[in-house]
């Protein structure tokens, strides 16, 4: 575990030891781009407040966490550090991007460039492309959320 | 997460079943393909992998299909994995009806299971595990769709006679009885997934 992450875990009292460090965003200044692209048009109480009820609570951002890492002032943030954190960020901005009629590939560019600077480019660069190649051959709504939790599980392990 | 028990559609032989669990034991240890089982409508089953060949893998079946139905998802499955068509993360959907993407890789994988449920090719540590390796006379009959039919409900009679007579007693070791329970076991596979004996056709299904 190098210095800088010991900081981090003594910074965030009360985080999990085990799963803080599991998670760093690998490119700061990419995700905030791809944040305030995503978020366009709206204030960081509203952003914070729209991904705590996409997440259905589980993304618990506070407006300062999201207010470091939209600057990109950070590279550790408790509320997503974990895998499945993640991934949630990844699709709830991604939602975020279709309330606000943004361009669908600057939805899938931007919400790529979130999940990449989160879990590193080449993974991110092949759950990308599995996403796009089998979503068209699941019709069921049921069958896709029990495809999304066992990718979770094989490609981002906690 | 969905939950892991194991629904069991509906009464099977205990030697579909057992053979079942033994090739499931095996995907787990052999291939680390942990299987689950849940309510899919749309498609028999998927396979999802990590990134590396001997990375964990999870299998998710429909909980609705059939033990023989089972036992040729893991063979077919087993051949995707030789054939890494799994690796770097390529999720193998199996349809329910015939494959309308990726129709090259599951016609490679077909004649891959193929070989490895005769046991004449493939992973043989699996082979060895499997009721119709070398059967050449039951290959050869099972070719046929009537002669299928036949022989499955003559098997199936002889079971049920089995059963009602008591007969277990004197013949459950018998190597008779052994011989027979394995041609029920194949036979049933091969009715549900007949491409095993043949190039899928529309009229065999």
């Amino acid at each position: 575990m190098s210095a800088g992450r010991r900081r981090t875990c003594e910074t965030t009292p009360g985080a999990r030891p085990d799963t803080v460090t599991l998670v760093r965003i690998q490119d700061t200044a990419r995700v905030s781009q791809a944040i305030q692209t995503l978020g366009v048009g709206r204030s960081l109480d509203e952003l914070v407040d729209r991904l705590y009820v996409l997440s259905e609570g589980s993304l618990e951002l506070d407006r300062a966490t999201l207010h470091r890492i939209a600057r990109g002032k950070t590279r550790v943030a408790r509320a997503i550090d974990t895998p499945e954190a993640c991934i949630r960020l990844y699709f709830a901005l991604m939602i975020l991007g279709s309330e606000q009629d943004l361009p669908l590939e600057t939805i899938v560019r931007e919400g790529r460039a979130v999940l990449a600077g989160l879990v590193g480019d080449p993974l991110a660069t092949l759950i990308v492309g599995d996403l796009e190649r089998t979503l068209p051959k699941l019709t069921d709504l049921r069958t896709l959320r029990e495809y999304l939790e066992e990718a979770l599980r094989i490609w981002l392990p906690i | 997460m969905a939950t892991d028990l194991i629904p069991m559609p509906r009464a099977e032989s205990n030697t579909l079943r057992a053979q079942e669990e033994s090739l499931r034991a095996y995907l787990a240890e052999r291939l680390s393909i942990r299987t689950r089982f849940a309510p899919l409508s749309d498609v028999r089953a998927f396979l999802v992998s990590a990134a590396r060949p001997d990375g964990p893998k999870g299998l998710v079946v429909d909980a609705s299909t059939s033990v023989a139905e089972r036992i040729y998802l893991y063979v077919h499955l087993a051949a995707h994995v030789a054939l890494r068509h799994n690796v770097p993360v390529m999720t193998v959907v199996e349809p329910r009806g015939e494959p309308t993407t990726d129709a090259p890789i599951h016609r490679d994988a077909e004649e891959l299971a193929r070989a490895m449920w005769w046991g004449v090719g493939g992973d043989s540590h699996l082979g060895e595990l499997l009721p119709s390796r070398r059967s050449r006379v039951l290959r050869a009959v099972l070719a046929s769709r009537v002669a299928r039919g036949v022989l499955r409900t003559a098997l199936v009679a002889m079971r049920h006679a089995y059963y009602r007579l008591h007969m277990g007693g004197a013949l459950a070791e018998s190597r008779l009885t052994a011989t027979l329970r394995r041609a029920l076991c194949v036979t049933a596979v091969v009715c549900v997934a007949p491409q095993l004996v043949g190039r899928r056709t529309t009229s065999s299904r």
